[in-house]
């Protein structure tokens, strides 16, 4: 009989909050994150129109990451946190 | 020291039955490793005096420590010998680097290996090859040492294919890829020299790369015939994002040549640099480039890299051959940067 190690991590569990879910999207403030790649900034911004014109958000704003292989930014999660009420990210690829 | 390893342990009858429960678990990449028994596991922590607890590196995107410990444990699993343990470690050190930025290389459909450079006394003392078959097979370090950090992505990381690895073709160095400088022969100053080590020091470049292509130039021999079939070869292998780096590994004959013409390496990659510029109306004509060409298309160009320095000339390969190769960097300079680390002993 022989023993071996795990090579893997074993998971610690890491608590993650969300913050609920609106029952209405009037008069929200919608942020728009979108990654660089090609049309992401077209595609988020149709989505963030159809909001507004559509479900009653009070505007729709974009923001850009640096690139598609980095996570958002502390300097627009911080003002996204402070100027908006909904936030939609995708990845456009 | 047995007593401080920390990670979990399971039982097998023996060596055979521990492969099988290994691949059972999902933590090799499709070959068999080596058992990761814990008397290994503690000669490859002592080799490299490491006590298990120790924090390698932390990589941010995936929210991960990277322990001693479990570099070890996939060390062994990937069939190095413990003194190779230092030259793994700098290279984990490298992946988690912010300037490698993990995430982008340990994920992308582009599919980046882990291309490794050793320098320095290190390369010659643990028989890391710098010659013949330069990226294939014979040497247990450069096959072991680059395992070693995919497993390291896989098992710790999360890089696993199908689901944090998103690789659409992925490529034969991402099982290992790893060379040495011939510094030995080289008539140039190493890499890790031009990028801020000393001689007597080891270190690795740590580079996220797309495959080794190969060229050939049998007929020149100035530095000039052989370095223009390159450029021409390497100006049609950029992306559009470009990219962040080349490596161009000159080999035995095309070395010789190019040395025997007095070109340093500085100057190597500034003709490289002049000479892979695409044109604009190319890049259009071509489907890379959004747009239709405007007549100024034809005179305004783009260069592969930002910056000549952004040429990697590694002196590697075979003695014999008119053959040479380059390496384009993943991604684009924004995404990942080359880390150098030195080796710790």
């Amino acid at each position: 009989m022989i023993e071996i190690l795990d090579p893997t991590v074993e998971t610690t569990t890491q608590p993650i909050k969300f913050v609920a879910r609106p029952g209405s999207l009037a008069g929200k403030r919608i942020g728009l994150v979108e990654n660089t790649k090609f049309n992401s900034d077209r595609l988020l911004q149709k989505i963030g129109d159809i909001l507004v014109a559509e479900h009653g958000a009070a505007d729709a704003r974009l923001w850009r990451k640096h690139n598609a292989s980095v996570p958002a930014h502390d300097e627009i999660v911080q003002e996204i946190k402070a100027t908006c009420d909904v936030m939609v990210a995708g990845i456009g690829d | 020291m047995p007593a401080t390893l920390t990670s979990k342990r399971l039982r097998a009858a023996d060596d055979a039955e521990a492969i099988e429960l290994c691949f059972a678990r999902g933590w090799t990449d499709g070959l068999p490793v080596v058992p990761p028994t814990p008397e290994r596991v503690v000669r490859m922590l002592e080799a490299a005096q490491l006590q298990p607890s120790h924090e390698i590196t932390y990589v941010a995107h995936r929210a991960v420590s990277v322990t001693a410990e479990k570099v070890a444990i996939n060390a062994v699993m990937a069939g190095c010998r413990p003194e190779y343990m230092p030259v793994v470690v700098a290279a984990i050190e490298g992946i988690g680097d912010p300037r490698w930025s993990y995430h982008g290389p340990g994920t992308s459909t582009a599919g980046a290996a882990v291309l490794l450079i050793v320098n320095g006394p290190i390369a010659r003392e643990l028989d890391i090859n710098s010659g013949d078959n330069l990226f294939g097979p014979g040497w247990r370090a450069n096959l072991t040492i680059g395992r070693a950090v995919r497993l390291v992505m896989r098992n710790v990381c999360g890089s696993i294919p199908g689901t944090l690895d998103r690789g659409t073709l992925g490529h034969p160095g991402k099982l290992s890829f790893v060379i040495a400088e011939n510094e030995a022969e080289s008539p140039w100053p190493p890499l890790h020299v031009e990028r801020g080590f000393r001689p007597d020091q080891s270190a690795v470049t740590i580079v996220a790369a797309a495959g080794p292509r190969q060229f050939y130039n049998q007929l020149s021999n100035t530095a000039e015939g052989v370095l223009t079939t390159l450029a021409d070869d390497m100006r049609a292998s950029g992306n559009l994002m470009g990219q962040p780096h080349f490596v161009v590994v000159l080999a035995g004959e095309h070395m010789r040549t190019i040395a025997g013409d007095g070109w340093t390496k500085a100057m190597i990659r500034e003709f490289l640099y002049e000479r892979t510029k695409n044109s604009y109306a190319h890049l259009r004509r071509t489907q890379q480039m959004a747009g239709a060409v405007q007549p100024e298309d034809e005179t305004r160009v783009r260069p592969l890299v930002e910056s000549p320095d952004d040429i990697f000339v590694v002196a590697a390969g075979g003695r014999a051959g008119a053959f040479s190769c380059y390496i384009p960097g993943w991604g684009g300079k924004r995404s990942s940067q080359a880390v150098t680390k030195e080796v710790k002993r």
